[in-house]
């Protein structure tokens, strides 16, 4: 079953092309990255499948039902999304945050399992330091797993991340992708726009390369992708080298030096 | 292959760090119980001054007489009984009615803006009902009866605000800077009215619209007190009932409506009971400002800013804040009223400035 | 965008402490004093005594009431109650005592016209215009300027006010009339032709019909004297009559305006004997001046209050402050009439002697 179907997609703005014909299928208990250099439509089609912008032609469907036929808490319940800004207009505590998370549940029976959710992921972000520490004092990086955080809590189906590891570190970039992992195999899915093309290629199912607006590879993961392809939409060279001992594959831009 | 086996040990629980003060439904408990008491000792202590020293005791004796309790004296002077229940009373209820109004809508347009620093005022809503206001004054539709000059106040408030709220809508999404320009130009707009309207008024009605412009309680009657009451408990009940949501806005726009939050419904119903809530206090009272700017501001920086305490907190604190600046508005100078807009932009304004610079550098700004 | 707002902010407290501060130096002050530029102890020359004028005269003068300017009340009546009433607004009011009198209004002429009934025992306080002998004795019931205050009212505990719509906040009128006292709202209107309709409507919300048709006519009678003097004294072409205008200034607030048509200096400048040559230009009512109005109507005699020449800084500083008046006769010639500012426009049981005493200024300024 898909969880998320885009068929024709297009944004223009301006008359200029966001994206044109963006063809997206992202079947349930798969994590899918979306690639491509900077203005490459990342963002905007993460947007268009979250619902926040209808498309100018095209159209997305979740779990089979078009994405403007579902009402705006019925679509909370089943999707989460993680924006690449995280600021919070006032001094809320960590825990508050997180805990807006479960707003699409309240009045719910799944209401109960609020403060369940909240620990569980606050846990997974390893956020109990800061806990009761206002969100505007945190760092870029502690607010970005706050936010993570509540998109966790909010226990959605389907996940869409735009960017969750700009900020972080090792350890948190490691531990948000071991995250996103889990919840493919307990069934969800993910889609998570990264940059970090080693990172992609470790813990992606299967990857949608987009350049300019359109779409130059998808369905498959990234190991089996074209180098020649690759290089060329990223316009630096590229080359593909498996570890030693694990056989994972790590993607490594060509240095002159 | 589970992410917590891959864990290092330095990683587990410690204990929370203390963050900031008195959070949650405690702190606001807490803090309400003691604005209401000092609520109540305000009341009575204005009700106990003035041009007639009445006592304490006579004052309070007055009050349950009312409800049927003999057991305090009733005021002993001439005229006292009188003055407390024409004139002392119902300025008194119209102070907390005020001031609770400004005070709650204050908070919820600082939520919808998602500044700390937004005001009813800064939308256009208090020039645009001091429009409506000179205009029943200088064309004199006063006489057609006495509610002319506050229902036109409470129209032509209300109408610009949809004017600035429409105007800076685009493509169904309203932007916050543009909201705030836009509610620039309108009071700019309605400025120039004011000043056509009081050059073509008279002598009186000119005084009139200075000093409404300046805000004053003085000649509250318990009629006015009879339309303020219902409309400032419903908005404050909706802002209240709205309060989750608000506190989701702070999230920003988008992530509010990933959250599954009418955005645009949220913001058209906020801003509506916040015009609601100002015209009303406005026009019976004039402009007062900076309560709506520094009450629910002071009071975010006891309790945190989780939007339902403070919008009840806050209400509370406008109310003890109107009713102990009335009583300096109308005891400073003896005989003299002085415009309470204008006590309250004296100190509320370099007071303001100072919280500016304190909250700035200790929350570390604000989004 | 966090700096729009504050700017707005300090904008909008910068211009509360402005107007604030201005509408604090436009409080009237217009209290009536006796020290006016007046000898205490006059005994200028009668009317009757005065050789038939050209009209004209070089310099200022200041009009001087006669002692006896408030006609000595006929007697003591005692008012037929209950007096059922229906005022100026078209309020059915009902006087049921009229032991404790409060008459209050802009200018002192209700004060004066209760006296003049024979009721002047029964007033309890009174305005900053009222005078007439022993109302020095009467507490204040309105602050440094014209307000009411409501407090002080009731705590005379009046039986009945009787008042016009020139003195405010309507709001205290209001309360008075929510706490039981029968307030009767006679016309505002001050003028010398409805003098008999006013004091006649005082006498009737007083249960003193009778004494009121008597005072009216006695009044007439006498301003029908003083008329005719007038019409002697005066030059009878109209191309030689005297022009006159009424300014009304206020020095510290920059207010200059003219009274022209329906603001009672018409009917004043008629009576005179002179040309209103407000009316000439077509100014009704309060009107700012104008330098081209001003120069257009050329008057020969400037009236204006005495306390608002005082706030120009006299005859000189009236001259520098609008300077189109020297391009006139009257500023040429310096004859600036002034005149107490409670007087001049009362009206009421005054007329006559107010007549008088300008007629004497300006036909005779050297008696």
């Amino acid at each position: 079953m898909t969880a998320i179907t885009a068929s024709g997609v297009t944004v223009e703005v301006g008359g200029r092309a966001l994206l044109r014909e963006v063809d997206l299928d992202v079947p349930t208990g798969t994590v899918h990255a979306l690639l491509g250099p900077n203005g490459a439509g990342k963002s905007t089609l993460l947007s268009v499948l979250a619902g926040d912008r209808a498309p100018d032609r095209g159209t997305v469907e979740i779990l089979g039902r078009p994405v403007s036929d579902w009402r705006l808490r019925e679509l909370a319940r089943e999707r989460a999304v993680l924006t690449q800004e995280h600021s919070v207009a006032f001094a809320f505590p960590v825990r508050e945050v997180v805990r807006m998370g479960r707003a699409p549940w309240a009045r719910t029976a799944r209401e109960d399992d609020d403060d369940r959710a909240v620990a569980a992921a606050i846990d997974a972000a390893e956020l109990w330091r800061l806990e009761e520490r206002a969100v505007p004092t945190l760092s870029g990086g502690e607010r970005a797993r706050t936010a993570f955080a509540r998109t966790l809590a909010q226990e959605s189906g389907i996940l869409l991340l735009d960017e969750p590891t700009a900020a972080l570190d090792l350890r948190h970039q490691e531990q948000t992708m071991q995250r996103a992992r889990l919840i493919a195999a307990r069934g969800g899915t993910v889609v998570v726009v990264v940059h970090d093309l080693t990172l992609a290629a470790a813990y992606a199912d299967a990857v949608t390369l987009l350049s300019d607006g359109e779409v130059a590879a998808t369905g498959s993961p990234l190991a089996d992708m074209d180098v020649a392809l690759l290089s060329d939409v990223y316009e630096h060279p590229v080359e593909f080298i498996r570890h030693p001992r694990t056989g994972a594959v790590i993607v490594q831009p060509i240095r002159n030096t | 292959m589970t992410a917590t086996s891959r864990l290092p040990r330095k990683a587990t629980k410690t204990a929370a760090d203390p963050g900031p003060p008195r959070r949650g439904i405690t702190g606001a408990v807490l803090l309400g119980s003691t604005l209401a008491l000092a609520l109540s000792v305000a009341v009575l202590v204005s009700a106990a001054t003035g041009q007639l020293v009445i006592p304490p005791e006579e004052v309070l004796g007055s009050l349950l007489h009312a409800v049927g309790i003999h057991a305090l004296p009733l005021p002993q002077q001439l005229g006292a009984q009188e003055t407390l229940w024409t004139i002392r009373f119902p300025r008194v209820v119209m102070s907390i009615l005020v001031g609770a109004a400004l005070a709650s809508s204050g908070a919820v347009m600082q939520a919808v803006f998602g500044n700390p620093l937004a005001e009813p005022g800064v939308i256009g809503v208090s020039s645009g009902a001091a429009v409506g206001a000179a205009a029943a004054i200088v064309f004199g539709w006063s006489a057609a009866g006495p509610w002319a000059v506050a229902a036109a106040a409470f129209v032509t408030g209300v109408t610009s605000v949809m004017v600035v709220y429409l105007t800076a809508r685009k493509a169904g999404r309203t932007e916050v800077v543009t909201l705030l320009l836009t509610g620039v130009a309108v009071t700019a707009i309605t400025g120039a009215c004011l000043a056509l309207l009081t050059f073509l008024g008279d002598q009186q009605a000119r005084e009139q619209i200075v000093f409404w412009q300046l805000g004053s309680l003085n000649g509250s009657r318990w009629s006015d007190a009879a339309v303020v009451l219902p409309v400032t408990v419903v908005g404050i009940t909706i802002s209240v009932l709205l309060g989750r949501r608000l506190d989701l806005l702070t999230l920003g726009e988008r992530s509010a409506r990933h959250l599954g939050v009418n955005v645009e419904a949220l913001r058209a119903i906020a801003v509506t009971t916040v015009a609601m809530l100002v015209a009303v206090a406005v026009a019976f009272t004039g402009v007062i400002g900076f309560v709506g700017l520094v009450i629910p501001h002071l009071i975010r920086m006891v309790i945190g800013p989780a939007h339902r305490p403070l919008i009840v907190t806050s209400a509370l604190g406008g109310a003890v804040l109107l009713v102990v600046a009335d009583l300096v508005a109308r005891t400073a100078v003896p005989y003299a009223d002085l415009p309470i807009g204008m006590l309250t932009a004296l100190v509320g304004g370099p007071f303001f400035f100072w919280l500016l610079r304190r909250t700035r550098n200790r929350a570390g700004g604000w989004a | 965008m966090s700096f729009l707002p504050r700017r707005t902010v300090a904008v909008l407290a910068a211009i509360s402490v402005a107007l604030g501060c201005a509408s604090c130096a436009s409080l009237p002050s217009t209290a009536a004093s006796a020290d006016d530029g007046c000898p205490k102890t006059s005994s200028p020359v009668a009317l009757t005594d005065l050789a038939p004028s050209t009209g004209a005269a070089k310099g200022p003068a200041t009009a001087c009431l006669i002692a006896d300017d408030v006609p000595a009340p006929a007697g003591s009546p005692t008012p037929t109650l209950p007096a059922a009433v229906t005022d100026a607004q078209g309020t059915s009011v009902t006087v049921t005592d009229a032991s404790r009198i409060l008459a209050l209004d802009m200018s002192g002429t209700l004060a004066s016209t209760v006296y003049a009934l024979g009721l002047g025992d029964n007033l309890v306080g009174r305005d900053v215009a009222t005078t007439f002998p022993g109302s020095d004795a009467l507490p204040l019931v309105t602050g440094t300027g014209h307000d009411l205050n409501g407090e002080a009212i009731l705590a005379l505990a009046p039986t009945v006010l009787i008042t016009d719509s020139s003195v405010g906040p309507w709001d205290t009128v209001l309360q008075v009339r929510d706490a039981g006292i029968p307030v009767v709202v006679v016309t505002p209107e001050r003028s010398m032709d409805n003098i008999g309709e006013l004091t006649e409507a005082v006498a009737a919300a007083l249960g003193v019909p009778a004494a009121g048709t008597e005072l009216s006519a006695r009044i007439d009678q006498r301003l029908t004297a003083v008329e005719t003097e007038i019409e002697r004294i005066a030059p009878s072409d109209d191309d030689e009559k005297i022009r006159m205008i009424f300014l009304y200034v206020r020095g510290g607030a920059n207010v200059y305006y003219v009274f022209g048509e329906g603001s009672g200096a018409d009917s004043l400048i008629e009576r005179l004997g002179g040309i209103d040559v407000a009316a000439e230009v077509g100014i009704s009512d309060a009107r700012p001046i104008t330098a081209e109005s001003l120069v257009a109507a050329a008057p020969e005699v400037v009236l204006v209050m005495t306390k608002g020449l005082e706030s120009t800084g006299g005859v000189d500083g009236l001259l520098d402050a609008i300077p189109a008046l020297v391009q006139t006769p009257a500023g040429a010639d310096r004859r600036i009439v002034d005149m107490a500012d409670s007087e001049i426009l009362g009206f009421g049981p005054r007329s006559p002697a107010v007549l008088e005493a300008l007629a004497r200024a300006i036909y005779a300024p050297a008696s």
